[in-house]
């Protein structure tokens, strides 16, 4: 799948507009960043662009053909969707949800052990989700999402849990992975959605503020106010992480 | 996971051996061999005719019991959940009581049958319409819908037996089934209960790989390809089945629908497919202990195996409340 798009999406829940009027085309290959203050609609976008949550009106299409005519299965195994919040009901082991994505895939069966090998869980395989830390759980469920590769990659805010290491880390292996992808995240990470993505998407109130490449996001009005923020950008040297502002 | 699964059948044949020698007069191994090459004296035939079946009987109920516990646990992502205390067999019970009571000029078997399920079925939707379909449940939430809808559903199969009852043979039929009772059934009895056990293990097993993506929650289950509102009215549709044959064959029997999952999960972790056949398996085991219990007990009378179950299963879903509450 080369391309998603939504047309004239609208969403509500009671008398509050969640989504107004939003209409966007995303191609592969491409990392893409949708931001936004609390409350701007992301992952209400993000769960009518994976098909969990139907518009109230408008549609969404995935490589050409409308999202309601896919089955659960076909979906499962085009999407990679990472919900924002993931509680089991059971005490599953990191191998067994890990398992349970790969299952997923129509066509031969890729190795469990592999997947837990190239997403550094493999020592975790026979622990339980209970016994997990935060950034093993983000870990195992991100190993699990792109366990059978799909073709698009959808996460709501898949670092929220993660420490700053893993929070780059994480990023670098999604950079990664968009080079034959088309990967959609929700980010909270400003300084990080500016540097690793291809594209930006700036929700507020429901709404497509920009939509922009990361250079030009910066100098947007917009995109400080969004965020109710008075911004200071400082480019980072290259043989360093992260800036990190003091004082 | 086959050692545990040795291990568990050794428990059931070990259960299978302790109900066979329990009764009234209890039999020693050797004389149970000796019924079985068939000997022909009066407690041989006896224990041949009458207490084998109704070992056997007990046994499939129980596994029934034990798939319909795991099933609706799975659909109701609660291991607090169980078809006893969610009114499923509530329900089922009051078909039954429908079938045994309104002549209805139609053949009894599958009247009755059909009645138990569509009770067993209405019952579990209304619990779920309550409790909330979409997102998991809450434990309180569930537990208090399953008990409104049950204290209902008992107060009508009352309403019900008193005001239908004039054969008091019939009444006598529905109120020990009430109480949870295994009767010995006939050869056709036994092998039509043998076939939903077969069956219903098949449809368990078929629901397996659903249930453990259901068990990830309603959103990260669908993004591993499942529609989760389809999936679970299949699965209520398959767990009401089970309970109304458990429930046809052996009244209402609390608490094994939960405890036998419970052990089972225990034992040999949290996927569906190793879980059905495990759950089965002790559920069975359950049954025929207690059911040898409710036999041997009071000598010359016979208890109701419900009150076995309540009396032992009460006070373990009474721990794990607390323990669930605590957290």
């Amino acid at each position: 799948m080369t391309r998603i798009e939504c047309r004239d999406l609208g969403a509500r829940a009671g008398g509050a507009i969640l989504l107004d009027d939003v209409s966007l085309v995303f191609e592969a290959p491409a990392l893409i960043g949708i931001l936004g203050p609390n409350g701007a609609g992301k992952s209400t976008l993000l769960r009518c662009l994976a098909g969990y949550r139907r518009p109230d009106r408008g549609e969404v299409r995935w490589a050409g053909r409308p999202l309601s005519s896919w089955t659960a299965a076909e979906r499962g195994a085009a999407c990679g969707y990472c919900p924002q919040q993931f509680e089991p009901a059971w005490d599953y082991s990191v191998a067994e949800i890990v398992a349970l994505g790969h299952d997923r895939s129509p066509a031969g069966t890729p190795i469990v052990d592999r997947t837990l090998q190239e997403y550094g869980v493999e020592a975790l395989s026979k622990r339980r989700w209970s016994q997990l830390s935060g950034g093993e759980r983000a870990r195992t469920m991100l190993a699990a999402t792109l366990a059978t590769k799909p073709p698009l990659v959808l996460a709501d805010e898949p670092g929220a849990a993660l420490d700053m290491h893993h929070r780059l880390a994480l990023l670098q292996r999604l950079k990664i992975y968009s080079g034959s992808a088309l990967v959609i995240l929700v980010m909270h990470d400003l300084d990080l959605a500016l540097r690793f993505c291809d594209r930006l998407v700036l929700l507020d109130h429901g709404k497509v503020a920009a939509d922009k490449t990361p250079a030009a996001m910066v100098d947007e009005p917009g995109f400080a106010a969004a965020f109710r923020l008075r911004l200071q950008t400082e480019p980072r040297r290259a043989d360093f992480d992260w800036v990190i502002g003091i004082g | 996971m086959k050692t545990r699964f040795a291990m568990m059948a050794a428990l059931l044949a070990a259960a299978l051996l302790f109900a066979a020698m329990a009764g009234h007069d209890w039999a020693s191994p050797r004389r149970l061999l000796q019924a079985l090459s068939g000997a022909a004296d009066m407690e041989s035939r006896l224990l041949l005719v009458w207490r084998l079946p109704r070992v056997v009987a007990s046994a499939l109920v129980g596994a029934l019991l034990g798939l319909g516990g795991a099933i609706f646990q799975g659909v109701f992502r609660n291991p607090l959940a169980e078809p006893y205390l969610l009114g499923a067999s509530g329900g089922a019970a009051i078909g039954a009581t429908i079938a045994l009571l309104v002549p209805l000029g139609l053949p009894g078997g599958p009247v009755l049958a059909a009645l138990s399920f569509a009770g067993a079925w209405g019952a579990t939707w209304l619990v779920l319409a309550v409790s909330g379909l979409h997102g998991r449940p809450d434990t309180a939430g569930l537990l208090l819908a399953g008990v409104a809808v049950a204290a209902m559903l008992g107060a009508l199969r009352s309403f019900l037996m008193l005001a239908l009852s004039d054969d008091t043979v019939n009444l006598q039929v529905v109120l020990s089934w009430t109480l949870g009772g295994i009767q010995t059934p006939d050869v056709i009895g036994l092998l039509l209960l043998a076939a939903f056990v077969g069956a219903g293990l098949a449809l368990a097993l078929w629901l397996a790989h659903g249930l453990d993506l259901l068990g990830l929650g309603d959103e990260q289950a669908f993004a591993f390809g499942l529609d989760p509102a389809r999936f679970a009215r299949r699965a209520v549709l398959v767990g009401a089945a089970i309970v109304a044959a458990a429930v046809a064959f052996g009244g209402l029997v609390a608490f094994v629908g939960l405890i036998a999952p419970h052990l089972a999960r225990w034992w040999i972790g949290p996927r569906h497919r190793a879980l059905m056949p495990s759950s089965a398996l002790i559920g069975a085991a359950l049954v025929a202990v207690c059911d040898g219990i409710a036999r041997a007990v009071l000598p010359p009378a016979e208890i109701p195996l419900g009150l076995v179950t309540a009396l032992i299963g009460g006070p373990f879903f009474l721990l794990l409340l607390a323990r669930r509450l605590k957290t």
